[in-house]
């Protein structure tokens, strides 16, 4: 399973987003607000996520803005992190 | 006579604007530096009275929390409750600006559990001071400096709020920095930030910074009131205690700090909204301890309680009584 499939599952099972197929997420859909509509606790759990599942640590502001503005750029961000 | 449900509904959201205006500021600050605080407060007193006796409208602010607090009172009795509460409330802010123009020795900051505040942040998860707008908060944070650990708060200032912290009266750099909970995702992610530096994270944990969402309803003076969770929530992932505290006027020119409680969120708690409840309404409890201990020291102007409360239908009874 690539990255990007493993996150869309690791993203319904942890945020419960039950309603949802790995599918129905769509790559370039914003994360936050319209899209897939995630909140600021959202945000909170994705930070956890990404390091208990992928060991990649958004480490501030600036970081967290690039990555979390879909799923293109979250996967992005892991992967550059995991190459470093 | 006016509608109650529509003055109901309106009185929902609060405001961080001071009630007062720029002239009425500057005119207490000019009376700060040139009076002393005494003569501030001799001051205030009229001025307040004035508001009670001929500005329903500002009356009516305080009668959301004295109906919780209280119940049923005689209208007299709510008067004159009213007016301690904004008197309370008016010297809180002269000393917020004498500790900024006069200095902070003027006014005495009584603090006697500093050990126990760093002992909790030598756990290295950082620390959550939860206050509330109660007493003095701004007075809390000035005594809040032996801390060698930077703080930061989480503070929404609205534009055109006109109300100045004890810093920018002295001329002085903020000792805190801000995070805008109106920025990028609540500012979450610089909370968080904070937390795993093993910093110092001050939050308001009464009110809502924006809608409904990241909240929830909770027992409190006898009704059900949103608080804000994403402290709670951060707390849970970080492991940070949430240590409760706040100020109240203990003598003329002086206040006590206290820790009411500290909170642990376990990490599992975090992971769903609702197992959260028990852990916020560990801090509703420190804030009820608190206005039984000090009913006249409780500043929220609106009304927090939601509408599922079994006392609505009395409490707009009494509303609609003036």
């Amino acid at each position: 399973m690539n990255i990007k499939e493993n996150l869309k599952k690791i993203l319904i099972e942890e945020l419960n987003l039950d309603d949802l197929t790995p599918e129905e997420i769509e790559d370039d859909a914003p994360l936050f607000g319209e899209g897939l509509g995630l909140d600021s606790l959202d945000a909170v759990e994705l930070v956890v996520l990404l390091e208990k599942h992928f060991g990649v640590e958004v480490k501030n502001l600036d970081e967290g803005r690039a990555a979390f503005q879909s799923i293109n750029t979250l996967v992005a961000f892991i992967e550059e992190r995991l190459v470093q | 006579m006016v509608d109650i449900k529509q003055k109901y509904n309106s009185s929902k959201k609060w405001t961080a604007k001071s009630i007062g205006s720029r002239f009425q500021h500057n005119f207490f600050y000019f009376l700060i530096k040139h009076g002393g605080r005494e003569t501030a407060y001799f001051f205030l007193s009229f001025i307040v009275l004035f508001y009670i006796l001929c500005k329903p409208s500002i009356r009516r602010k305080t009668d959301y929390y004295l109906f919780h607090r209280f119940k049923r009172r005689c209208f007299v009795q709510r008067l004159a409750d009213s007016y301690k509460i904004y008197l309370n409330l008016g010297k809180s802010l002269i000393d917020k600006a004498v500790i900024g123009l006069l200095g902070e020795n003027k006014i005495a900051m009584e603090f006697f559990e500093r050990e126990k505040l760093l002992g909790l942040l030598q756990e290295g998860r950082g620390l959550i001071l939860m206050m509330a707008h109660v007493g003095c908060w701004q007075a809390a944070m000035s005594a809040l400096r032996f801390f060698k650990t930077p703080v930061h708060l989480l503070l929404l200032r609205e534009e055109g709020d006109i109300d100045r912290h004890y810093f920018e009266h002295a001329g002085i750099a903020s000792p805190y920095r801000i995070i805008d909970p109106t920025g990028y995702l609540g500012g979450v992610l610089e909370m968080m930030q904070v937390l795993r530096a093993g910093e110092i994270l001050c939050v308001m944990g009464d009110r809502l910074l924006g809608g409904k969402k990241g909240s929830l309803a909770v027992d409190f003076l006898g009704g059900k009131v949103l608080f804000p969770i994403s402290a709670f929530k951060i707390a849970s992932v970080t492991g940070a205690p949430i240590v409760a505290m706040n100020s109240y006027k203990s003598c003329s020119s002086g206040y006590t700090l206290e820790i009411s409680g500290i909170i642990r969120v376990p990490a599992e708690a975090g992971k769903h909204e609702q197992d959260l409840v028990p852990y916020v309404r560990e801090f509703a409890l420190t804030l009820e301890s608190y206005t039984t201990a000090h009913p006249y020291q409780f500043f929220n102007f609106y009304d927090m309680w939601i509408e599922d409360s079994q006392n609505t239908e009395e409490k707009r009874g009494i509303l609609n009584e003036h």
